[in-house]
């Protein structure tokens, strides 16, 4: 079947959804409340598109195509009516992105620029207005703002938020939903207690504004790493890799981001890969030495700790008594590493470079941070670090030994084949679950006795730590002609 | 008096709303009997499409063809009375409970049994607790007279009907965010289609129809859709509730037949102006209604669909001289920036600064800038919501800008 889009014929299935068809064959679309799979909304009228015929604008996430469609993307008309819903929305933004986490991080922002949105449009300015009374309304229309700060993971202020529901449609447990309505309308928990989820981070690796934050002390981890009394150790998760090129563009391969470390102040770099191995091993006896129909679930993700915690507490017992890998490195190096080295543990500061949220919701005795690749990103940016001048530099090793082929674990599945491996009694049975949802059924039948598993390989991102909450997304932006 | 009509209203002096008697007494439930002993299903909606009785609720969709719609669809159906009655100035579904509610619950069991549904809803506006006491005992009263439940009039024919009091939302009026409502959703409007009649309720094929328009079946079924075809407007026949207010003679409910114009509604029916008072403006339908001047008082009001002035709920707000034109502006864009559910950008953001504006008009406070921010906004609205109450919250504005234009920018007092 054929439709044109912009005079241009194109073959389409029937039925397929316009904005998809615009995606697939790179036709520019802009987009806010519309992201990958997610639910379409509809609701922030961005992706309009003229269909010959009528002379109604159609938001394209939702139009299905049909036989001898003329599809028009760009018109005066859509110009207009994205430019104003823009400017709307940038109206409670503006002025704020110098003291903003996601500055240049930001979809809105980028939109802002690409279709040169005025700062002002819709609130006069102070010199336009005489009476006191009014300058407090202007005050008024900047203050519907809702802050939780109390959580120990995600910082969440409605201030930036532009309600276009991505973390809403993206969270497994729908923790957070819309409280009240209208211009007051604001993204928010029942009663709008503090958050107190899983911590997996989808809703703020989704957010495309800053809105919902990872949340963090930059300016006092900084500090430690510019004190030249303290060596700072960075321990860096392999599954970063993947998605560090989203925050800084130079980093295209490891050894590039070693440099970009030690620029910030890190005096060694080690690869959490080791940590991985010692955890195989402490899972793997764990498992050996384990009471016949006792069952173990791995510990390896503190987000599946949280949710048998909060939902499954007769099964807390189940859970591996194993650290996670990052904080039994940090252990070696603070206690082992320490000493071979002469140094004072008092005076090592390990921060974990991770592509998980959820292992800061809790507290450990040897590791000292943990910051996410977003927050590696705003670190740079902030320090205005120069890319062409920071030299690649090979990784530090506690021990001189391989451990990469322990690196596979960031990947769901990986873990209960590694162990297996290991394993002398091949007889186990086990069962590799990813995602809130299916790790719920596994877990809802060990409950109701239907299923008995030897050990269980759960994880809350689908896929695994690869797809951490805490991974960068590639933020698309589209050059404009100055 | 010309036009003056009495189908809805009929008896209205002689009801006690709490007695089922004294409805039975007129005539009551005698519709109902008939569809159980003479008519099969089809034929009761053959006589509704015959009547060309368009929805009452605002969009005026005949509701024949919504009811043979899903009357035709299997499984589990639904039927829904829309009383979620929240437009400003408007009460007259509010006004057929208060003094008949049997015609309303005959209306809706008719409806519900020639679909083939065997649960009926009635959503409640939140704030008419008084009338949901009035229908809870009006449904028991029934119940015992076989008139609902198990065996309806000995046959094999079976409804319940349910009470569902809404958290007094405007949104909710919109069919689709009533239906989110009442499956205990957040009230917002969503996507169409899939249309109610084909998904709706709990997924299953609904119909949705506004109280007005249901209380009019009984007498339809009673006196044939031919006869009801006959009365009023050729496009959409028969009659219409309206609300008369402002500064006429006599306010309140009147039922009269469609095409009849909005000059004879205030000067036959309403007593003309309150003496002293100079017409300026009538608003039709509510806040999200049209303003009409004097010389556009003769338009014939019904349904069409061609209507430059659509008749939206039916309420008439007689605006004279001496009203402040901000003030009413700004009860316009208050109220939509107070019952814009927030979903859309269009209508959320620009709700909001549109009520900015206005205050500052009212406060003469306005600029150049703000002038075209207005027009921005308006245009928005108009043209890319996600459902009609962005278009409606434009309109009253619109036209007070585009009709009573100069004065309305003047800075001084």
């Amino acid at each position: 079947m054929q439709i044109k889009i912009n005079n241009k014929k194109y073959e389409v299935t029937e039925g397929e959804i316009i904005l998809d068809i615009l995606n697939k064959e790179n036709i520019r679309i802009p987009t806010l409340c519309s992201y990958g799979k997610l639910k379409r909304e509809a609701a922030c009228r961005l992706c309009l598109v003229e269909v010959k015929g009528s002379n109604r604008l159609t938001t394209s996430c939702t139009l299905e195509a049909q036989a001898g469609m003329e599809i028009i993307t760009e018109s005066e008309k859509i110009r207009k009516a994205r430019s104003i819903n823009l400017e709307l929305l940038w109206s409670d933004h503006a002025g704020k992105c110098s003291h903003c986490k996601k500055n240049r991080q930001c979809e809105l922002q980028n939109l802002a620029e690409e279709y040169k949105i005025e700062n002002f449009h819709f609130i006069p300015r102070k010199g336009e207005i005489t009476s006191q009374e009014e300058l407090d309304l202007i005050r008024d229309d900047w203050s519907r703002i809702v802050v939780d700060d109390k959580n120990p993971v995600i910082a969440r202020t409605t201030e930036f938020c532009i309600e276009c529901r991505r973390c809403l449609n993206i969270c497994p447990g729908k923790m957070v939903g819309f409280n009240y309505r209208a211009g007051d309308v604001v993204i928010g928990t029942p009663y709008e207690k503090t958050l107190d989820c899983l911590f997996c981070g989808a809703c703020v690796k989704h957010c495309p504004t800053g809105a919902a934050t990872d949340k963090n002390n930059l300016e006092e981890i900084q500090k430690k790493l510019d004190d030249i009394n303290i060596l700072a150790v960075a321990i860096v998760d392999p599954a970063i890799l993947k998605s560090i090129n989203n925050e800084v563009v130079e980093i295209k391969e490891e050894k590039k981001l070693n440099g970009f470390l030690k620029e910030l102040g890190f005096e060694k770099i080690f690869s959490l890969n080791y940590g991985m191995e010692k955890y195989l091993q402490q899972i793997t006896e764990e498992l050996q030495n384990k009471k016949d129909k006792s069952m173990i679930i791995n510990s390896s993700c503190v987000a599946v700790n949280r949710l048998v915690e909060k939902r499954y507490p007769e099964l807390k017992k189940q859970l591996a008594k194993v650290d996670i890998p990052d904080e039994i490195m940090a252990k070696v190096i603070k206690t082992d590493y320490a000493k071979k080295n002469k140094i004072n543990p008092k005076n090592i500061f390990i921060v974990a470079i991770s592509s998980c949220t959820a292992k800061k919701s809790q507290s450990y005795k040897n590791l000292d941070n943990i910051i996410t690749v977003r927050e590696l990103g705003r670190m740079v940016r902030e320090r205005k670090i120069k890319g062409s001048s920071v030299k690649e530099l090979a990784k530090d090793e506690i021990e001189e030994k391989d451990f990469s082929s322990a690196e596979k674990i960031i990947k769901t599945g990986e873990l209960t084949k590694l162990v297996l491996k290991k394993i002398k009694n091949k007889k186990l049975k086990t069962v590799v679950t990813d995602s809130v949802q299916k790790t719920k059924e596994i877990l809802d039948d060990i409950r109701k006795r239907k299923e008995e598993y030897d050990f269980i390989e759960a994880m809350i991102c689908p896929g695994g730590c690869l797809n951490g909450g805490g991974q960068a997304r590639k933020i698309e932006k589209v050059k404009t002609n100055k | 008096m010309k036009n003056e009509l009495k189908i809805i209203t009929k008896d209205w002096d002689k009801l006690n709303p709490l007695r089922i008697e004294d409805y039975i007494a007129i005539g009551g439930y005698q519709s109902l009997e008939k569809f159980i002993s003479k008519l099969k299903p089809s034929e009761i909606i053959a006589e509704i499409k015959e009547s060309q009785l368009a929805g009452r609720g605002g969009a005026g969709f005949l509701m024949g063809e919504k009811l043979a719609q899903v009357a035709e669809e299997k499984g589990t159906k639904y039927f829904i009375c829309n009383l979620d009655e929240s437009e400003p100035g408007t009460y007259k579904d509010r006004a057929i409970v208060d003094h008949n509610p049997h015609l309303l619950l005959e209306g809706i069991i008719l409806c519900s049994l020639a679909i083939g549904a065997e649960k009926a809803f009635i959503y409640l506006n939140g704030r008419y607790e008084e009338q949901r006491e009035i229908l809870a005992q009006a449904i028991q009263q029934a119940r015992k007279k076989y008139f609902l439940g198990k065996n309806i009039f000995q046959s094999d024919y079976k409804l319940s009907i349910e009470l569902f009091s809404g958290a007094g939302a405007y949104i909710c009026g919109e069919e689709t965010a009533l239906i989110n409502s009442l499956e205990g959703n957040r009230g917002e409007p969503k996507l169409k289609p899939p249309y109610p009649v084909k998904a709706g309720l709990f997924g299953c094929p609904t119909v949705i129809n506004n109280a007005e328009t249901i209380a009019n079946i009984p007498w339809i079924i009673k006196n044939s859709g031919e006869k009801y075809k006959e009365i009023g407007s050729i496009s959409s026949p028969g009659s219409k509730l309206f609300i008369l207010g402002g500064v006429v003679k006599n306010k309140g409910l009147i039922e009269a037949q469609t095409g009849i114009t909005l000059r004879e509604l205030i000067y036959d029916f309403g007593g003309g102006l309150l003496s002293g008072k100079e017409f300026w403006f009538a608003q039709l339908g509510g806040s999200s209604g049209r303003l009409l001047l004097e010389d556009e008082l003769d338009i014939k009001l019904d349904f069409n669909k061609k209507n430059q002035y659509p008749l939206g709920s039916g309420s008439v707000l007689v605006v004279d001289k001496t009203v402040d034109i901000y003030d009413l502006m700004l009860s316009w864009a208050s109220f939509f920036r107070r019952e814009s559910c927030g979903k859309c950008v269009p209508c959320r953001e620009g709700t909001f600064r549109l009520w900015g504006i206005i205050k500052r008009l009212r406060d003469r406070e306005i600029s150049q800038r703000d002038k075209e921010a207005m027009e921005d906004i308006l245009w928005t609205l108009n043209n890319t919501t996600f459902c009609p109450l962005g278009k409606f919250s434009a309109t009253a504005i619109q036209d007070a800008i585009t009709k009573l234009g100069k004065d309305i920018f003047k800075k001084n007092n």
